[in-house]
């Protein structure tokens, strides 16, 4: 998950959220939670405290008396934790009663301590009992006879402080571990629901790779409702890029055609005359004509981008070009031999293998005495993986051929090996630069029929 | 020999009217596709350039209706849309060559010469007749090896002979194909040019067919 991510901005605001909210919420639990603990260790001790106050007057009512059980087995035994003490306040050395488990210690006193009673009249303390045993400590207040002879009485209940706090703190533990297991719960929930919630993003992201690598025309994935207008928008910014693209190509290739009459004209033009001027200009023109024939190719090359699906077959493109030529070489009475199998097709534009098989075949007829062989292999149906399956078409004269030499100079653009025969000297470099686009190759070689011998090697189905 | 140039931009138009007439053809031309078509169906053309981005009727369709309706003169394509699949429809719709442009003149009268010659049944670019002997590519004559020095008009009535040597030419079809569609024809002058060729040229080659016209042939040659 990189920094600059949505699912990252997604993820750390949800953890960031859950990180102030659980700890919040777990301190709040647990406060109202041991504030319970505390008041209800309070009250019982408060409950105790007002069962030994009620019980210190000996039978007189204004003599100390000795109290009896309180219910508690635990003021029984020694440094148990649990205390009851009562004390005369005025007289240190009067008498005094005191729980079995105290012994001869002597508890902390609130009263002492100017500790403020409650509504209640008891004073409250933390204090430090027998043993260095932390107490809660309760005291009340008690006079024995009249207001005026009678004594005041210190009455000191106290409890182990360790009881409420080992209650609050086993919760504390329980609450945590609770908490964070919510927390981690919460965090893996987030995770998940961030990639599930973006996964329609990645669906368009390889839609967009598809289409750009030209094996989708338009984005396609079914999408959530939220982000199909963009999906939408992207169609339509395609389509109207591609139309563009389109138009700009029209005018390219309409722009060219155009300007090949005025060409053909000043060419004628300048032929006539035989003067250095016309011979400039003849020159001149036909760097215009080489130029308006690269960039139409260019310009069809172009095309070929997003049109990798194409599937051609070859017999209906082979026939009519068989046609064609054995019309215009009937003079000679060329007969052009097809072995080509019903089932060979070519992977790309029509207009394409037709450029590559029409250059070389008028070639071919050319430079023939009367006889040109076209055949093509094409790899069994099945078998191999799609991308390894190649299509090799050779196609032969039996004319004088080219010496190795002439053969590694041709397919220059606009070389003409020899200048009396008709053309442009760009036949061979196109079909060359065709086939290389469509990562293929030509090879030139010595026919057994005598002449020039090209072999194609392209992308099959 | 008739030509038709059908081409609407002037200045190819004139410059093919003129190197087909220097070559010693009768050129008559049209700017338009129905002006064309008009003329192609109405006169009997030896050879007809054809452009086919044309205002009014597109080449193509032009082409198709001639050959529909039996026109079998031949039909050079000129056009600037040079894919294979443009020059197999034109060959398809009935063409008999296709030059792209821009092209050279010298290439395009070849061409002419060589269409010329196989719809009158000839191989070779020289025509021979016994001693007599035309290079349709030099437009020379020469009888025995001796050049013939002629005019264009006696070149244009001995080149159409020469290609349909053998066979009886009718002086109509003599003045249909010597001549261009606006020349004021008089069959006369025909007979005036026949006799011009026979005093420059030795032996009796020219033989008067009565009724029927003329024919050019050996001498041992049985009518």
């Amino acid at each position: 998950m990189r920094l600059n991510s949505l699912a990252f901005r997604l993820f750390v605001t949800a953890l960031a959220w859950t990180m102030v909210v659980l700890p919040l919420a777990g301190f709040l639990v647990y406060s109202t939670y041991s504030q319970e603990v505390y008041r209800n260790y309070d009250n019982r001790i408060r409950l105790l405290l007002s069962v030994v106050q009620a019980d210190i007057a000996d039978h007189t009512g204004t003599e100390l008396g000795t109290p009896g059980d309180v219910g508690e087995p635990l003021f029984q035994r020694q440094h148990s934790g649990w205390y009851w003490q009562v004390t005369p306040i005025d007289e240190p050395d009067g008498p005094r009663r005191v729980s079995n488990s105290l012994a001869t210690a002597v508890l902390p006193s609130p009263f002492a301590s100017k500790i403020v009673a409650d509504a209640t009249d008891v004073r409250w303390m933390d204090g430090v009992g027998p043993l260095e045993q932390r107490l809660r400590v309760a005291e009340a207040i008690e006079r024995l006879g009249d207001e005026v002879s009678g004594r005041r009485y210190s009455v000191i209940v106290a409890g182990p402080l360790e009881w409420p706090e080992a209650t609050a703190a086993e919760f504390r533990t329980r609450l945590a571990t609770a908490l964070a297991f919510a927390g981690l719960g919460l965090v893996a929930m987030t995770l998940f629901q961030v990639r599930f919630g973006l996964m329609p993003l990645r669906v368009i992201e390889r839609d967009l790779s598809r289409v750009r690598a030209g094996d989708a025309k338009k984005l396609e994935g079914t999408l959530p409702i939220e982000i199909e207008p963009l999906q939408q928008e992207i169609n339509a910014l395609i389509q109207s890029n591609q139309e563009i693209v389109d138009r700009a190509r029209t005018q390219v290739g309409n722009l060219a055609h155009a300007l090949k009459t005025p060409l053909a004209v000043i060419t004628n033009e300048a032929d006539e005359d035989k003067s250095p001027f016309a011979a400039k200009v003849a020159s001149q023109a036909r760097l215009m004509r080489d130029q308006i024939s690269l960039y139409l190719d260019r310009a069809r090359m172009a095309a070929q981008l997003g049109t990798i699906g194409k599937v051609t077959e070859l017999l209906p493109v082979i026939e009519p070009l068989q046609r064609a030529l054995e019309r215009i070489y009937r003079d000679k009475g060329v007969a052009i031999t097809v072995q080509c199998p019903e089932t060979a097709k070519f992977q790309g534009e029509k207009q394409d293998i037709e450029e590559m098989l029409g250059n070389l075949l008028d070639n071919a007829s050319k430079w023939s005495k009367s006889r040109v062989y076209l055949t093509v292999t094409a790899p069994e149906a099945s078998g191999r993986p799609a991308a390894r399956r190649r299509l090799t078409i050779r196609i032969e004269d039996d004319g004088p051929g080219l010496t190795a030499e002439q053969r590694t100079q041709i397919g220059k653009r606009g070389l003409r090996l020899d200048e009396s025969k008709p053309g442009t000297g760009l036949g061979l470099s196109i079909v060359g630069d065709l086939a290389q686009s469509y990562r293929g190759s030509m090879t030139l070689d010595a026919s057994p029929h005598g002449g020039l011998a090209v072999t194609l090697d392209l992308p099959a189905v | 020999m008739r030509a038709l140039v059908v081409e609407d931009d002037p200045d190819l138009n004139r410059q093919l009217v003129a190197a087909l007439t220097d070559a010693g053809f009768a050129v008559d031309k049209a700017f338009d596709g129905e002006e064309g078509y008009f003329l192609g169906e109405t006169e009997p053309y030896d050879i007809i350039i054809l452009d086919l981005g044309l205002p009014k009727m597109d080449g193509l369709s032009l082409l198709e209706q001639w050959r529909r309706a039996d026109k079998k003169m031949p039909v050079i394509i000129l056009t600037a849309r040079d894919r294979w699949s443009d020059k197999v429809a034109g060959m398809d719709a009935g063409a008999d060559d296709y030059l792209a442009k821009p092209f050279h003149m010298e290439e395009l009268l070849a061409r002419v010469r060589a269409q010329v010659r196989r719809a009158s049944g000839h191989a070779k670019s020289e025509i021979e007749c016994g001693p007599l002997r035309l290079d349709t590519t030099t437009a020379r004559v020469a009888y025995d090896g001796q050049t013939i020095k002629l005019t264009s008009h006696e070149y244009r009535l001995l080149a159409y002979l020469m290609h349909h040597n053998g066979r009886v030419v009718s002086r109509t079809e003599l003045v249909e194909h010597l001549y261009e569609q606006d020349f004021d024809r008089d069959s006369n002058t025909i007979e005036v040019f026949i006799g011009r060729l026979r005093r420059k040229i030795p032996g009796d080659l020219i033989k008067t067919v009565r009724g029927l016209g003329y024919r050019l042939a050996q001498e041992d040659d049985a009518p």
